[in-house]
């Protein structure tokens, strides 16, 4: 079943196009990569599904309703979840407190707060953060804002996830601990996720499919083995002898 | 938390309801002035300490009430008019809050500041075109009633400022302060919270405006809508601790406590200290005195 539809998108900012036609479908549970140079239009792809923008043309399409042009926190609440690349906690709460903004306001929309901190304690845990919950979310170490995007996304309760280089800065022993959590989260809740990484065996290692975006076009979409097999791939990211 | 601070606060309260049968008349003049000032400065920490869209124009809603206040006093009496009041400064942050919040940081510092000039201006032109450069009222309540009424104000402010902050719009109105793009994308109805907190921070000003009105009987514009009343507002916000429903208590009693040993003999030196301790707070104790006494360090584990 098609989860999330992208119909011909574009994005322009004044002169500059982001996004040039891309189209292509996640169907429900499957792990889409995004692959793409600095620039190729990865994080504007996620800020248009998540309603952080609006497209210039073309449609959106989760769960047979469109969505383009409705607000992040009513596509939030519909069941998408984003993190951002550049990590976004609310600095001044404690770690406990920015994933319990998230029970409260996203899908699941809990009315009470005692049972929104247990869920949120719920969360922490599957991420490894439980220990750090009285703390302020700002003095937390970079792996672990990026754990807490993960967790705030979670518990909005999304149907689709969308998670944007979440291992990037991460030694390879964190990236280790964070695939083998992603999978389990996964798992245990029959999520569909699209996946930005920079991170290259990481996103060979997880995606089902991968999608390659070049100076905002969709160039090829296809499995990870025939992806980096792939001429105009290797080109894009090479740059070609011709 | 509620428990620590419950018995403190009703033997405050207790303790000003007291204050009338012990104190002469300048005394309960002094602990109106206080409670105006607490009952104004918690809710503006409910707009802006909490979401951080920090107003610099909260006297237009105190100045609002005191004209309608003013304008219905004689013809429907004071508690109506006082309601009224509210109700009007209420409605009004509901017309204006949806552009205003809007703007973000020094835009929205400006913005406020802006619009309650504009609005004293307006109100100065409808009364000079009505022939009314000052108004009077006559056979205004007794100021040792106006005491209690403003006393009940400001205790009321205190709660809603205190159950707003612990409540589901308490922890999106912190979310949007931290991060408003990501409250948005975790779920939070920004506009709706910003715009209900707005609402909220407007009536009780509006009331205060009113009874204000009573305990001078006399109305001008020029007054009611006075800037000095927002800069005071926040700096007694800033100085007691902006994050908390107890940080006015703190901050309103230590410059009222200045103004009325320096106000009488040297105006000027009070608002002089005034700018100097605004400016000390922000650079070396942003969290207030609150914010500096009551915190405790967060342990962090390495």
């Amino acid at each position: 079943m098609t989860l999330l539809k992208l119909q011909s998108v574009s994005k322009t900012f004044g002169g500059l196009r982001a996004l040039r036609d891309v189209s292509f479908e996640v169907a429900s549970g499957e792990i889409v990569g995004i692959m793409g140079a600095n620039g190729a239009g990865k994080t504007t792809l996620f800020s248009l599904i998540a309603g952080n923008a609006t497209p210039s043309s073309g449609e959106i399409w989760f769960k047979g309703r469109r969505i383009d042009g409705s607000r992040p926190d009513q596509n939030c609440r519909a069941g998408i979840a984003r993190t951002f690349q550049i990590v976004r906690p609310f600095a001044g709460l404690t770690v406990l407190e920015n994933v319990m903004v998230a029970v409260l306001f996203g899908s699941s929309r809990e009315r009470s707060r005692a049972k929104a901190a247990a869920r949120a304690e719920e969360i922490l845990h599957e991420l490894g953060l439980e220990e750090r919950k009285s703390q302020l979310a700002g003095s937390l170490t970079l792996s672990g804002q990026k754990r807490l995007e993960i967790a705030r996304a979670l518990a909005t309760g999304p149907q689709l996830i969308l998670l944007d280089e979440v291992m990037a800065g991460l030694t390879a022993t964190e990236v280790n601990e964070l695939l083998t959590a992603i999978r389990v989260i996964k798992q245990r809740r029959s999520l569909t996720i699209v996946i930005v990484e920079h991170v290259m065996q990481a996103l060979m290692r997880l995606a089902d499919r991968i999608v390659v975006l070049h100076h905002g076009e969709k160039i090829v979409e296809g499995l990870p083995a025939a992806i980096v097999e792939d001429e105009r791939v290797i080109a894009a990211y090479l740059g070609s002898a011709s | 938390m509620i428990g620590r601070w419950t018995i403190p606060l009703i033997v405050a309260l207790a303790a000003a309801c007291g204050v009338p049968f012990v104190a002469g008349d300048y005394l309960i003049g002094v602990a109106l002035s206080l409670a105006m000032w607490i009952a104004l400065t918690e809710s503006w920490i409910l707009l802006s300490g909490l979401t951080g869209y920090v107003s610099l124009g909260h006297v237009v809603f105190y100045g609002l009430g005191a004209y309608v206040g003013i304008l219905l006093w004689g013809e429907v009496g004071g508690v109506l008019a006082v309601g009224g009041a509210g109700l009007a400064s209420g409605v009004f942050a509901l017309a204006v809050g949806y552009p205003a919040l809007r703007v973000r940081g020094p835009y929205f510092v400006m913005l406020t500041f802006g619009l309650a000039e504009f609005c004293k201006y307006i109100v100065i032109d409808v009364e000079a075109g009505l022939g009314q450069f000052s108004r009077l009222l006559l056979g205004g309540p007794s100021v040792l009633q106006l005491y209690y009424v403003v006393l009940g104000l400001a205790a009321a402010a205190t709660a809603l400022t205190f159950f707003v902050a612990r409540s589901r719009l308490g922890y999106a109105l912190r979310a949007i302060r931290e991060n408003e793009e990501a409250a948005e994308t975790v779920g939070v109805p920004v506009a709706f919270c910003k715009l209900a907190a707005f609402a909220l921070s407007a009536i009780i000003p509006g009331m205060v405006g009113a009874l204000m009105v009573a305990r001078s009987s006399y109305f001008e514009p020029s007054q009611v809508f006075d800037p000095i009343v927002s800069f005071t507002i926040v700096t007694m916000a800033i100085i007691g601790g902006s994050d908390d429903a107890r940080g006015p208590f703190l901050g309103a009693a230590l410059l009222v406590l200045l103004s009325e040993i320096l106000w009488a003999r040297a105006p000027q030196v009070y608002m002089i200290l005034l700018g100097i301790l605004l400016i000390a707070f922000v650079l070396f104790a942003p969290g207030g005195i609150t914010g500096r006494l009551l915190s405790r360090p967060v342990k962090v584990k390495p």
